[in-house]
C-alpha cells in the first residue's frame, strides 16, 4: 500500500525524488507473536474433552518412550478441532504440559505451519485457492462472490461470525480448478453459481456436497477419456519372437 | 564433534522422569580412541579423529573460516552458511561447522568457488539487515561488520527499496538486562541454543516460517536466568545488546584490564573495560578451568554498583551522632587511639565476604601485635575435630572442571544454581552431554536440570554415610566411579554443622577407598564467599558468634556487611572502626568509617572456593580519598606504634607467602590430601542429627542482590524488579 | 712502567683553554660580566613588568653569582661566564618571557614524600 503510493507519488514528483527506506509490508495474514485478546489469553482453560482424552492416549501410544514429542502435531490438530478450529494459547501450554516440554517448542510449531490457526475463526473456514492453474480458471471470480456472500475480507472473518476466508497456495486439485476448501471438505469445479450456493448452504448450516460441480467423479477428462481408448495390450505386447516360450 | 542426543537439554526438569538406571550409558563408557584419518586442509595435512568437523580440522592447522552460527561450546546448527568451503570432488561448496572430515579429503578454504559462496551468503544476510551500524551498539564488535569487511562484496544489489523494503521486525521485551533489536537478528539461533542447553531455560525459539520468521519468546516474557547475560556476547550481530551499556562506549574507546570477579566464590576471570575512571561494562574473560567463557548476571551486570553508596572519605561520628567526613590524619589517628586504648582481649576484627588476601594478613598481623587473636571471618565452619586445620576440608576438592567428568554428583543443602552458577552450568554441562545423574538433599530447588530429590533432612546423610540408607541414591553412589559430594557451608552454622560435616567426611571417605581412581576426590565445600578460603587459610577464626558472645570494647569491620555483628549484639560503649567501600550495613554502625578500594581499584589477591589464587588488577582509580585496604591497616599500624613490616605490595605479598605459598601461586591449584585424616578427627562429631536442610537463595529474585556492591546496583534491583513481575505473569 | 708516566703526563698536561689564560683574567671576566647585569637590572624590571623591585633583583644576581664561588677552575669559571653572557643576551633582547625571569625566583620545590605514613596521607600512590 504504502510502496504503491510512493511510486505514484515518485511519478508526479520526479524531481527530487530520493529512495526513503520503509521497512517492508506484511506479508503473511497472521503475526508471528503473541497477544493478548480477551477471547484468546492464556487464562481461559483449556482441557481436552474426555473423548479427546482417549485419543491423546492413543496418539501418544504411537510414539516410543523418549520419543514422545513427535506426538505434538497430532495433539494441536486435535486441540484446534476440539476449539473450533482454531488454536488458543491455552491450548498450546496443554499440549506442551502432556509432553512435558517447553511451551516454546510447542509455540516454534504451531506459528510454523499455516494449518494451525491462532485466531478466533468463523464456524466455515473457506479457503480458496488462487494459484496459477486456478486462477486461470477464474479463482478470482470465485474470490470475489465469496466476498460479496459472506461479507469477509481475505484474512478476515464474516460479521455474523460464520465465516473466515482465506486465500491459499495450491491444494493440490489443479485438474478440478477452481476450487475451495471449506473445513476438511474440498469444492471443485466451481463457477460462480456453484459457490453461492454453497455459501447460501453453509449459512443455513446444511452441508453442501463436497467434490467437483462439473458432474465429473474425481479427476477424469470432463468430455470422457480422449486417449488410452483402446483396449490394453496383454502381458508380452511387443516382444521379439525369440524371447516368447 | 557433531551434535550429541540433546534430549536431556529440551526436556522439563521434572524428578519424575527418570530413565530406567539399566538404560543409561555412564560417563566412563568411552569407546576405545579410533584411529586418526588424513585430511587435507589448503594442501596443509592434518590428521584428526574421525568425527571431527571439516571446521575443527582447520582450525587444527590454524586456518580460520568464517562463520555466524558455529559456536565451539554450543551444538551445531548449520543455518547460517557463512562456513560453506569447497570440497574437492564434491558438486556444492559444503558447510564446514557440519560437515565431518572423511579420508584423504581436501578442502580448498580460498578458492574461488569458497570465496563465491561466502560473498553470496553475506549478500542475503546484508538484505536482511539493516545498515544502523552508526547506531549500533555492537559497532567494532560486530562479526557480521568484520566479516563482510573481510569475505563480503564491496556492493549490493539490493534494490527492493520501492517495492517491499527491508524487513522489519518487531523488537522483544526479555527484561532489564538485555536490549534486543530484533530487525537486526540474522537468524544464527545461537542464543536459543544457548538458552535451551546451557542455562536451561528454554525460553527463546523461532516462531514463523520464512521471511517471516523471527527469534524471541513469542509471548511476553522475561529471559529468567542467572546466565543470561552470555547471549549479548553469543549475539554475533548487535541484536542482542547489553541494556545498562546501551549507548555508554565504543569498544575501541575502553581500556580492558584483566581482573577477577568476586561476587561468587568461584572467582570467574573477567575483561573489565574502564573509560575515564569508570567501570563501563565487564566481560568474561575466557579460563577453562574455572568459567570457559560464561558469566554469571551478578558479576557481568553489578559493576554500576561500584559507582553508587560509595564511601569516599574518612568519617567520624560528631557529637550528635551523626558520621562527618574528616581527614584520613584525624581519622587514623582516631582509629588508633580506640585501639591502642583497648584491653587486647577486648578487640575484635570481623573480615566481611568481599575482603582480599593482602588486607586480610594485614589486619591480622596488626592484631597480633596488638597481643589480639580475635581474627574472624562472618562466615561460620566447624572448628571441632580437624576444623580449618586441614585445608581439604573447607575447599572444592574435585575442582570445577573436572565435576563435568563426575557420573553421580550429590548435592546437601546447597543451591548450587544461585550460590555458584557456573559450576551449576558444569553439572548441568555433564548431565546433559555424559548423563551424569544429580541428587540433591536439601530443600526443592529448580537447579535447571533433572534430580533425584532425597528429602530435606540432616538424617539422610547420616544414613548414607553409614551405609544404612536403603535410598536408590546410596546404591548409585556405591556404583558410581567418580562420584562427587558438595555440601553448602551454610548448612554447618547450625548446632549440627559439625556433625554434618563428619558425616559427609565420612561419606566421601567410603566413597573415595572404593575407586579405582585414586587420583579423584570426592569431598567438596562450596563455600558462599569469595573472601573465605583466604580468609581460613592465612588463619582466621571463622565466625563471629564466640566472640561477640565476649563483649569486645573495639570492633573493627573490614568489610563486614552481612548483618552478623549489630549494635544490639554488642555492649553499649563499643566503638565500631568500620573499613570497606561501600555505604552498606556495616557502615550504618560504624563510628569510624576507613574508605576501602573496591576489587576493580585495588590488585588484590582473591582464592576462589577451589583454592586457587587469582589475583586483580587496578582498573580505575579508588574515588575520592579511598586508599587501598591494605595500607589502611598498614598507616594504622605505624600510628599505633606497632608498625608492620611492608611497605610495598611486594612485601605484603612476601609476607603472604610466609603464611602459604599457595596464596601467591596465582593460577595454580594445590591437589589436597589428608581427607583420612579429617574424617579420623571428625569421627567424635558423628552424634545424630535430625534438623532440616535449608538454602537462603532458592529463587531467582534471591539471587541477585547478595553483597555490598550488588545490593548498591540499581540494574540489580531492576533485576529483582523484573523476576518479581514476571512471577505475576501468566506465562 | 710506561702506563704510569701516560698518566703523569696527562694530569700535567696543559689543556688548552676556552678564553682566559690565568685566574686574573678570569676574575675580570666575572666582574665584567656582574656590572653588565647589574647595569641591564632597572631595564629588565620594566620590560619584563616584574613584580620585584631592582634592590631584589641585585640580590638575586648576587645570590646567583656566589652560588657558584666554590669554582676554581678556569675552564669552568669560562664557560659559566660565556652561560652568563647568552642569559644576558636573551633577556635583554626580550627573547626570554616573564616567566622565564620570574624562574630566577623560583620558590624552593617542596620534596616528595618518602616514608610510608606521609606517602599514605598525601596521596593515593
Amino acid at each position: 500500500m504504502l510502496s504503491s503510493l510512493r511510486t505514484g507519488v515518485k511519478g508526479l514528483w520526479r524531481a527530487s525524488s530520493r529512495a526513503l527506506q520503509t521497512s517492508s509490508t506484511l506479508q503473511h495474514d497472521s503475526l508471528f507473536v503473541h497477544r493478548d485478546t480477551p477471547e484468546d489469553n492464556p487464562n481461559i482453560p483449556f482441557e481436552f474433552t474426555e473423548q479427546n482424552q482417549k485419543r491423546v492416549d492413543a496418539l501418544l501410544a504411537i510414539y516410543p518412550e523418549g520419543h514422545k514429542r513427535a506426538a505434538m502435531i497430532p495433539l494441536l490438530d486435535l486441540a484446534q478441532r476440539q476449539n473450533n478450529g482454531w488454536l488458543p494459547i491455552s491450548a498450546m501450554h496443554k499440549v506442551a504440559e502432556i509432553l512435558n516440554l517447553p511451551r516454546m517448542r510447542v509455540y516454534e510449531v504451531a506459528t510454523f505451519y499455516t494449518m494451525f490457526i491462532r485466531r478466533p475463526i468463523g464456524k466455515y473456514h473457506v479457503q480458496v485457492c488462487t494459484t496459477t492453474p486456478c486462477w486461470l480458471r477464474g479463482s478470482d471470480a470465485v474470490l470475489n462472490a465469496i466476498k460479496e456472500a459472506t461479507g469477509c475480507e481475505v484474512g478476515g472473518n464474516s460479521p455474523c461470525g460464520k465465516f473466515s476466508l482465506s486465500e491459499v497456495e495450491c491444494l493440490g486439485a489443479c485438474v478440478n480448478a477452481p476450487m475451495l476448501q471449506v473445513n476438511d471438505d474440498y469444492y471443485e469445479d466451481l463457477t460462480v453459481e456453484d459457490t453461492k450456493e454453497i455459501i447460501e448452504k453453509l449459512k443455513k448450516d446444511e452441508k453442501p456436497l463436497p467434490g467437483p460441480r462439473s458432474g465429473r467423479f474425481a479427476s477424469e477428462p470432463l468430455g470422457g477419456l480422449t486417449s488410452l481408448t483402446e483396449e490394453p495390450t496383454g502381458p508380452g505386447f511387443g516382444v521379439q519372437d525369440g524371447l516368447k516360450a | 564433534m557433531l551434535r550429541q542426543p540433546l534430549s536431556r537439554a529440551l526436556a522439563l526438569s521434572s524428578p519424575a522422569r527418570v530413565a530406567p538406571l539399566a538404560a543409561r550409558r555412564y560417563a566412563d563408557a568411552v569407546p576405545a580412541q579410533p584411529e586418526k584419518v588424513e585430511v587435507f586442509i589448503d594442501d596443509q595435512p592434518v590428521h584428526v579423529l574421525p568425527g571431527t568437523t571439516v571446521l575443527q580440522a582447520a582450525a587444527q592447522v590454524g586456518v580460520e573460516i568464517p562463520r555466524f552460527c558455529y559456536h565451539e561450546r554450543l551444538a551445531v546448527a548449520g543455518n547460517c552458511r557463512m562456513c560453506l568451503v569447497e570440497v574437492e570432488k564434491s558438486p556444492k561448496p559444503v558447510a564446514a561447522c557440519a560437515m565431518p572430515v572423511m579420508k584423504g579429503m581436501r578442502v580448498k578454504t580460498n578458492s574461488d568457488l569458497t570465496r563465491k559462496a561466502r560473498e553470496g551468503v553475506m549478500e542475503f544476510l546484508l538484505v536482511n539487515h539493516p545498515l544502523d551500524c552508526p547506531i549500533c551498539d555492537q559497532g567494532g564488535e560486530c562479526d557480521l561488520q568484520d566479516q563482510s569487511m573481510a569475505f563480503g562484496s564491496d556492493r549490493s544489489r539490493f534494490t527492493d527499496i520501492h517495492f517491499s523494503g527491508k524487513r522489519a521486525v518487531e523488537d522483544k521485551d526479555v527484561g532489564p538486562l538485555i536490549k534486543t533489536i530484533m530487525t537486526r537478528c540474522i537468524h544464527c539461533t545461537r542464543c536459543i541454543r544457548f538458552a535451551s542447553e546451557v542455562a536451561g531455560v528454554d525460553d527463546f525459539g523461532t516462531t514463523g516460517r520464512g521471511t517471516e520468521m523471527q527469534v524471541g519468546t513469542y509471548v511476553e516474557k522475561m529471559f529468567l536466568s542467572e546466565l543470561s547475560g552470555n547471549i549479548i556476547d553469543l549475539c554475533p550481530v548487535g541484536a542482542l545488546t547489553s541494556k545498562p551499556y546501551s549507548f555508554a562506549a565504543r569498544p575501541w574507546e575502553t581500556r580492558r584490564i584483566d581482573s577477577v570477579d568476586v561476587l561468587d566464590p568461584l572467582g570467574s576471570n573477567i575483561v573489565v573495560a574502564t573509560r575515564t575512571n569508570e567501570v563501563l561494562r565487564i566481560l568474561p574473560r575466557t579460563n577453562e578451568e574455572i568459567n570457559e567463557e560464561w558469566l554469571s548476571d551478578k558479576s557481568r551486570f553489578a559493576c554500576d554498583g561500584l559507582k553508587r553508596q560509595r564511601l569516599v572519605t574518612p568519617m567520624l561520628k560528631d557529637s550528635r551522632g551523626n558520621l562527618a567526613p574528616v581527614e584520613w590524619e584525624d581519622a587514623v589517628v582516631a582509629a588508633a587511639r580506640a585501639l591502642r586504648d583497648c584491653p587486647p582481649d577486648k578487640l575484635l576484627a570481623v573480615a566481611g565476604g568481599l575482603a582480599d588476601a593482602e588486607a586480610l594478613v594485614a589486619l591480622k598481623d596488626l592484631l597480633n601485635r596488638l597481643g589480639s587473636e580475635h581474627v574472624c571471618t562472618e562466615h561460620y565452619f566447624p572448628t571441632q575435630g580437624a576444623g580449618t586445620d586441614l585445608r581439604s576440608s573447607y575447599l572444592l576438592n574435585t575442582k570445577i572442571a573436572n565435576v563435568e567428568d563426575a557420573d553421580f554428583v550429590l548435592l546437601i543443602g546447597t543451591n548450587t544454581r544461585f550460590e555458584a552458577p557456573l559450576l551449576n552450568a558444569r553439572i548441568r554441562k555433564a548431565f546433559i552431554h555424559k548423563e551424569t545423574d544429580v541428587a540433591l538433599v536439601g530443600p526443592k530447588v529448580d537447579l535447571t536440570y533433572e534430580y533425584t530429590h532425597v528429602g530435606d533432612s540432616a538424617s539422610i546423610v547420616k544414613d548414607f554415610a553409614s551405609g544404612t540408607s536403603s535410598h536408590e541414591v546410596m546404591k548409585r553412589l556405591q556404583q558410581a566411579k567418580r562420584p562427587v559430594v558438595i555440601l553448602g557451608a551454610d548448612q554447618l552454622k547450625s548446632e549440627e554443622g559439625p556433625a554434618l560435616l563428619a558425616y559427609t567426611q565420612e561419606l566421601a571417605h567410603k566413597l573415595q577407598e572404593n575407586l579405582q581412581d585414586k587420583e579423584w576426590k570426592v569431598l567438596n565445600v562450596l563455600q558462599r564467599t569469595a573472601s573465605q578460603v583466604a580468609a581460613l587459610d592465612i588463619g582466621y577464626q571463622p565466625g563471629v558468634g564466640q566472640a561477640l558472645a565476649a563483649g569486645p570494647k573495639v570492633v573493627y569491620l573490614l568489610g563486614a556487611d552481612s548483618g552478623v555483628v549489630t549494635r544490639e549484639s554488642l555492649p553499649e560503649d563499643v566503638t565500631i572502626i568500620y573499613q570497606g567501600h561501600h555505604g552498606d550495613v556495616g557502615a550504618s554502625i560504624a563510628d569510624i568509617v576507613l574508605p576501602g578500594a573496591a576489587y576493580t581499584e585495588k590488585r588484590a589477591t582473591y582464592v576462589n572456593a577451589e583454592g586457587r589464587a587469582q589475583q586483580t588488577l587496578v582498573a580505575v582509580s579508588p574515588p575520592g580519598k579511598a586508599r587501598e585496604d591494605w595500607k589502611i591497616i598498614r598507616a594504622l599500624s605505624e600510628v599505633l606504634g606497632a608498625g608492620l613490616p611492608y611497605d610495598t605490595l611486594d612485601e605484603v605479598r612476601d609476607r603472604l607467602s610466609q603464611v602459604s605459598p599457595a596464596l601467591v601461586a596465582y593460577g595454580d591449584v594445590q591437589p589436597n590430601n589428608y581427607f583420612a585424616q579429617a574424617r579420623a578427627l571428625a569421627q567424635s562429631l558423628q552424634k545424630p542429627v535430625s534438623g532440616k536442610l535449608d538454602v537462603q537463595l532458592k529463587q531467582l529474585e534471591d539471587f541477585f542482590m547478595t553483597d555490598a556492591i550488588s545490593r548498591a546496583s540499581p540494574t540489580m534491583a531492576k533485576c529483582v524488579q523484573a523476576v518479581l513481575k514476571q512471577k505475576n505473569s501468566p506465562y | 712502567m710506561s702506563a704510569a708516566r701516560q698518566a703523569i703526563k696527562v694530569g700535567t698536561k696543559n689543556v688548552r683553554p676556552v678564553l682566559s689564560v690565568n685566574h686574573g683574567e678570569a676574575k675580570r671576566r666575572v666582574l665584567n660580566l656582574y656590572k653588565a647585569w647589574y647595569r641591564q637590572i632597572p631595564y629588565l624590571v620594566k620590560d619584563y613588568d616584574m613584580p620585584k623591585s631592582e634592590e631584589q633583583c641585585r640580590e638575586k644576581l648576587k645570590e646567583m653569582f656566589l652560588n657558584n664561588k666554590h669554582v676554581s677552575d678556569i675552564r669552568v669559571i669560562d664557560m659559566l661566564v660565556i652561560k652568563g653572557q647568552m642569559e644576558l643576551k636573551e633577556a635583554v633582547n626580550l627573547w626570554k618571557q616573564k616567566g622565564h625571569m620570574m624562574a630566577y625566583f623560583k620558590p624552593t620545590e617542596e620534596p616528595k614524600p618518602k616514608d610510608f605514613l606521609s606517602k599514605f596521607f598525601s596521596s593515593n600512590e
